[in-house]
Order: C-alpha cells, then sequence, then structure tokens
C-alpha cells in the first residue's frame, strides 16, 4: 500500500479557504507535541484508526431519523454495518481518534504517554472532508471520534466540538455521529457536544474502582460517573423538552453507551454483569460493551503479554447481556455469590434452564411471551412470531421449526398441544448430554471450550442488532 | 378433478394480473376452490393430465386493482410483505402470493402474513424474507463511485429485484446528488438528478470502459482501503466469521476487496 499519497488540493478545507487554513495550522501549531504538519492524511488516517481499533463500539444504532431533504445523511434506528474486518467486526462508523496525543498513562492503553508510538493528530477539516466523502459513497454510516488526552480533558473535548459544529453546519452532515466523552471535561462543554452528536460514551475502563485505581492512575472512578449522571439527565430533559416544543434540539438522541475491559484484572463475570445491571437501571444506558483484553503493553501490573485473550468469555458475558436487555432476565437468575462465574460449555440460558427444570416443560400454544423467551432454542423472533401464529390456530411441531425454533435444543423444553416431540427425560444429566452432542454454534470454530487457544471473535451482537429490529 | 395453471409474466404487474385473471376464471367457469388454480410465471416443462394451461397478457390496470384492493382491505403491512415476495427469484412466488392473498381476503384478516402455520403464507413469508435479507445487504455493501462531473455511480448484482426498494433509501439520504445505481442482472437504472424525484430506466446500454473517474476518486478508494485494514485486531482475525456476515458474492462491486 502507498502511504506516500500526495495531498490533492481539494482535499484540504474548501470552505472558506484562507481563513480556515491559518486556523486548521494554528490549532495543530498550539498542540504541537510530538505530531509532525508533514505527515499525509494517509498516514494519519493510518495512525489514527489504528489507534482506535481497540473501542469496540462500533454501533450506528438507537436512532430513526429521515433525511431533511436538503442535507446529506439519514439515520436508520437498527444501524447499518457497511463492511466486516478481518477480525470479523462490523465496520459501520469511521472510528478513528482526533489525536493520539495523550497526557495520561493508562497501563493498558496503546497510546499511553510512556510508549514511544507514531503520534499524529487530525485538523477538524480533514476530519469533515473524510466524513463526508466515505458517507456519500456509501463507506460509512457516520462518525465515531474519539481521542488521546491533549494537555487536558476540556481542551481535548473542545477540539472535538469544534470538529462536531463544523461538520454539523459548515459541511451539514446529517448522518450518524458517536463521541466519546472524557471524564474531567467542564460540564458545559459536554452539554454543548450533546446537541450535535448522537451517541455519547464515557468508558469505564474497568468494573471496579480498585481496577482501575491499578491500572488507569490518572482517571478516578467518581470523574467518569459524573459525565455519565450528565447525560443521562440531559437526556431526560431534552425529551421532556421535545415533548412540549417539537423543534426544540435533541440532547444524545441516540442515548449513552459504555464499554469495560474484560481479563485484565481479576473480578468475577457476577462482578461484571451486576455493575452493567446497574448502569442499565440506574444511568438508563443504552449498550454496554465488553471487551477481551488484548496484551499490546509489557506491564508489571497487567497479566502477561502472551495471555491468550479471553474470547469465549467475552462472548458469554454478551450473551447474558442480551439476557438482560432482551430477555427479560436479572442478574440475580443466572449467577450469585457461591455460583459466580458462566459456564463455559454452555450458553447462559441453556445453563438457567438445565438449573430450573421444574418450570418446564412449557406448553407453546399457551405459554406467555416472558416464558417462551426463556425456553432454549426460542430467540425473540421465534418467539414474537409464535405469539402472532398461534392467535388464529393452534402450533404444532411441524410449523415450530418453520417459524425458525431451533427444535434440537428446544424438544426438552416444550409440548405442543400437550405433548413433546419425542419421548425423552426430563432429567439435568441426560439433557445436558444431549446438547453437548449438538454443538454451541460458536462465533469462533473448532476447540471453542478451551478459550485458551482461540484467537478468533465473535460480533454477533452487532449484528443482532443489524437484522432485528429489537430498538 | 381438473386444474387450471395461469401462466404470467414475473414481474410485480405480471402475477398481479394473474391474481385478478385467476378470480375471472374461476368465476367464469364456476370452479369450486381456488385450489384447483395454480399460478406459473414459467411455461411447465412437463404438462400434466386434466389440466388446463393459459397464458395470462399483462395488463397494469388490472393489477392496479388488485394492489389496491389488497392495500385497502389487507392494509399496508401486508402489501409490503406481499410486494417485497413477488419481487424474490423463487419461481413459486406467484402461486405461494395468489393463494396468501386469497387466504387473507376471504378471512379477511390483515395480519395474514402472520399465518405461518399455512403453508402458502409460510412460502410467501420465506419469499419475502429472502428480498428483504438482499435489501438489507445492499444498502450495506452497495459501493458509489465518484465520475468526473461529480455523479454517484454504483453497480449492483441482484438476485432478487429490489432496485425499487433501495433507490428510497438512498434518495432520503443523499438528497442532493447526482446517482445511478445499475443492476447487471437486469439491467435497469435506477437514476436520481438532484433534489428531483427518483425512476427506473430500462434498454439502455452501459459501457463501464468508458466511465471517466473524478480525480480524488482513487485516493479516497485507497484511504478506505487503508482504514479497513488497519481497523481489524491480528490478535481476532477470523476469516470464517468475516465470510458469513458478508458473503463472498457481494465482494467484486465493493471498492476494499478489489
Amino acid at each position: 500500500m502507498n502511504d506516500k499519497i500526495q495531498l490533492h488540493p481539494t482535499l484540504k478545507p474548501t470552505v472558506a479557504e484562507g481563513e480556515q487554513n491559518t486556523e486548521s495550522e494554528q490549532i495543530l501549531t498550539n498542540i504541537g507535541l510530538h505530531t509532525t504538519r508533514t505527515q499525509s492524511i494517509m498516514e494519519k488516517l493510518a495512525i489514527l484508526s489504528d489507534a482506535a481499533k481497540y473501542d469496540v463500539a462500533c454501533t450506528s444504532s438507537g436512532i430513526d431519523r429521515k433525511g431533511n431533504g436538503r442535507d446529506m445523511g439519514n439515520c436508520v434506528a437498527a444501524g447499518i454495518c457497511h463492511s466486516f474486518s478481518a477480525d470479523g467486526r462490523c465496520i459501520s462508523l469511521l472510528k478513528i481518534l482526533m489525536s493520539n496525543e495523550c497526557v495520561y498513562d493508562c497501563k493498558y492503553c496503546i497510546n499511553r504517554k510512556s510508549n514511544d508510538v507514531p503520534r499524529a493528530t487530525f485538523t477538524p477539516d480533514e476530519i469533515c472532508e473524510l466524513t463526508i466523502n466515505f458517507y456519500k459513497r456509501n463507506y460509512i454510516e457516520g462518525l465515531f471520534l474519539s481521542s488521546g488526552v491533549i494537555h487536558n480533558p476540556s481542551y481535548t473535548m473542545e477540539l472535538l466540538y469544534q470538529t462536531l459544529y463544523k461538520l454539523r453546519n459548515e459541511y451539514h452532515f446529517h448522518g450518524y455521529v458517536h463521541v466519546k466523552g472524557i471524564p474531567g471535561t467542564d460540564p458545559m462543554l459536554i452539554q454543548q457536544i450533546g446537541y450535535l452528536t448522537d451517541r455519547m460514551s464515557v468508558n469505564l475502563e474497568l468494573p471496579t474502582a480498585e481496577g482501575l485505581e491499578k491500572l488507569a492512575p490518572n482517571k478516578h472512578r467518581k470523574a467518569i460517573l459524573t459525565p455519565m449522571r450528565q447525560i443521562q439527565n440531559g437526556i431526560a430533559q431534552g425529551k421532556q423538552e421535545l415533548a412540549l416544543y417539537r423543534n426544540a434540539p435533541s440532547f444524545v438522541p441516540a442515548g449513552q453507551s459504555t464499554q469495560i475491559i474484560i481479563g485484565a484484572t481479576p473480578e468475577s463475570d457476577y462482578q461484571i454483569m451486576s455493575v452493567a445491571e446497574g448502569l442499565y437501571d440506574k444511568f438508563g444506558l443504552k449498550r454496554v460493551f465488553y471487551s477481551a483484553y488484548v496484551g499490546i503493553n509489557e506491564d508489571q501490573a497487567l497479566p502477561s503479554i502472551h495471555t491468550a485473550s479471553p474470547l469465549l468469555r467475552e462472548h458469554r458475558l454478551y450473551q447474558a447481556d442480551w439476557l438482560l436487555r432482551f430477555y427479560q432476565f436479572r442478574i440475580e437468575e443466572l449467577l450469585n455469590e457461591r455460583h459466580q462465574n458462566f459456564n463455559v460449555l454452555l450458553d447462559p440460558k441453556c445453563d438457567w434452564a438445565l438449573q430450573h427444570l421444574d418450570q418446564f416443560p412449557v406448553e407453546i400454544n399457551r405459554a406467555d411471551y416472558k416464558t417462551l423467551l426463556r425456553v432454549p432454542g426460542i430467540g425473540v423472533k421465534s418467539a414474537q412470531r409464535i405469539c402472532k401464529a398461534r392467535k388464529s390456530g393452534a402450533l404444532n411441531f411441524d410449523n415450530l421449526k418453520k417459524i425458525g425454533v431451533v427444535l434440537k435444543r428446544a424438544l426438552y423444553f416444550i409440548t405442543c398441544n400437550g405433548k413433546m416431540m419425542y419421548k425423552t427425560k426430563l432429567e439435568e444429566d441426560y439433557i445436558t448430554r444431549n446438547l453437548l452432542a449438538e454443538r454451541e454454534k460458536l462465533p469462533f470454530d473448532k476447540d471453542g471450550m478451551t478459550y485458551k487457544q482461540l484467537s478468533l471473535f465473535d460480533d454477533t451482537h452487532e449484528n443482532a442488532e443489524q437484522y432485528s429490529n429489537l430498538y | 378433478m381438473e386444474e387450471y395453471v395461469l401462466i404470467c409474466e414475473g414481474s410485480t404487474e405480471g402475477i398481479l394480473t394473474g391474481v385478478y385473471e385467476a378470480y375471472l376464471l374461476k368465476k367464469r367457469m364456476g370452479i369450486e376452490s381456488h385450489n384447483c388454480i395454480h399460478l406459473a410465471i414459467k411455461e411447465p416443462e412437463m404438462q400434466r393430465l386434466f389440466t388446463h394451461y393459459e397464458s395470462i397478457q399483462t395488463d397494469a390496470k388490472k393489477a392496479e386493482k388488485v394492489s389496491n384492493t389488497i392495500e385497502r382491505q389487507l392494509g399496508k403491512e401486508t402489501w409490503y410483505r406481499i410486494s417485497m415476495a413477488m419481487v424474490s427469484c423463487y419461481e413459486d412466488r406467484a402461486d405461494a402470493v395468489y393463494h396468501t392473498i386469497v387466504l387473507g381476503l376471504q378471512l379477511r384478516d390483515n395480519k395474514i402474513t402472520d399465518r405461518l402455520q399455512e403453508d402458502c403464507v409460510q412460502r410467501t413469508f420465506q419469499c419475502a424474507r429472502a428480498s428483504d435479507n438482499e435489501l438489507c445487504h445492499l444498502k450495506q455493501f452497495l459501493r458509489f463511485l465518484e465520475l468526473q462531473n461529480g455523479m454517484l455511480y454504483a453497480k449492483i448484482n441482484a438476485k432478487h429485484h429490489v432496485l425499487p426498494y433501495l433507490m428510497p433509501h438512498f434518495a432520503d439520504r443523499l438528497p442532493a446528488d447526482n446517482f445511478v445505481i445499475y443492476d447487471e442482472n437486469t439491467q435497469i437504472f435506477g437514476l436520481h438528478a438532484s433534489y428531483q424525484k427518483w425512476y427506473l430506466m430500462q434498454g439502455v446500454d452501459l459501457d463501464e470502459e468508458r466511465l471517466v473517474y473524478s480525480e480524488l476518486e482513487n485516493e479516497y478508494q485507497d484511504l478506505f482501503r487503508r482504514f479497513c485494514e488497519s481497523v481489524a485486531i491480528e490478535a481476532r482475525v477470523n476469516p470464517a466469521l468475516q465470510r458469513s456476515m458478508l458473503p463472498m458474492r457481494f465482494r467484486p462491486n465493493m471498492t476494499e476487496f478489489q
């Protein structure tokens, strides 16, 4: 790949040229840490997209916004993935950092101050040009903008604000924008940015305050939760204003999300999921993302760089997260003090069903929606279809199969018109054996059971989001 | 029992005309049940005994009557599902749609497409799902190229004829741009001019070799390829997963795989 593509003159700012140029350069000169001004857009994009890749959230979901008939862009509630990278993860947004200069020294982060990596900084205009031109070619659904901390959080967020302001008001971009909130920023700035972006996320980074203190000495739990609470209140207030005045500006309309690193610190699944449940309940988050720790830095406080990242564990956490959000489960039903981690052999829903055989089998033609959701092999879509279809006549096993129920798994737990599909025992060992024989379809193939050998990843959640209009 | 097979065109209008003619035939011949009548979109290779075959001439007026009836009696949602089924590529779609419509009108059920225990509804559902999925895929994977005059051009190879449903999506998204989507399989163009209504065009030849791309086109393509490369995490590389998310058949038309 040719790194040294010369910048075409028109790639540079086109709006109010002379003035803009000097302003952009001014910004770079002000920052001028390690970044050199001679870098091409290609070099910067390579450095700054590489630096942003460990951020997992790349969804463009949560808001339906029609085009206004004048400007470029609209949003689709289910989100749209435009491509899939070699790791099978979805590429939905132009995911970049504004800058990978950083004054912080978080142990797990590739961009930490003490790392010697190539540094680069985009100007606001460069980001806008890239976004507009990628968007119109249907490469992306919008912009995901994050940044390393330049000087201090407020200074950095102001740069992000300038960029978004330009994008919305000078380039008239009407598509999806996701921006990171940096803890410790002036609340006024958070408020202003909230009116320009669709989703905002403040990373929780590590599940517990102790972990955070150990690995991210410059960040504090309280500083992270403060903007989260502010955004939550802003969203609630915004909704109220919108109900009163039709044209009130919307504040973070696609909601906020966060991400937690898994496996860098020794928390149990129970602790992690309890934190997630708390965030959903108390902070009204749209999504919590789990990111299996990938060893990049050698550090005493971190797992060895050769430790395989815990992909199966991450997969189980996402499955459980799904159960919380769409299957009406509570975390106490899945895990407890004595039973702190998920079963590696079975998915959390199967595991739960096997522990609660007294509640099965359920009658397909009579059980309510909530009960149907708890049957292994029946997903949200098939449960909805069952509820609709049975209104006009009883269903049999053949119908269920056509509707999309995975009978191989469901048959131990259901009856149709009072009959089970085969003669089976309702016995934990027997069912477990049979379910295990029907190997679970994991997004990483071969020996998915011993997760040390895994090198592969899933993003089924992205696609579930893509294909089912669950929002 | 004698059976009747009406052979209609595969287009939406053709199938709807077929439905109209089937109702007419039933009345004219005093046929007891719609189950004795079938629609097909192709002459069968081997004709069956005791079966009458008849070819139907597509008629826009008759088709409109049927579509109006469906929309009025069964609702917009049902009409959407049924029209998605009609644009799919399966040969039995006409018959499935016909019997679904019959059932819906008999039962006066505007949720007819939920009755998945009926075979014809099930089949209609499968057809509609297939074209719906492709529509989703094309919204994701279609790639525009910028031509010298600023116009955007995209080529697709769609299995199902979803172009009419794809156009509104991009017209809403890029109202100010002139763009063309060309479906190579059906050789139909979808055209959209800046701030105007989109339309479809047929019967024009396109020589791709003669298209001239804008000066920046190559640079943006390289930038995007570089971006796709650098966002992948090496420790998680998983071609099988990538393939299941992004089927190979879309890749020839996608910038990042060229």
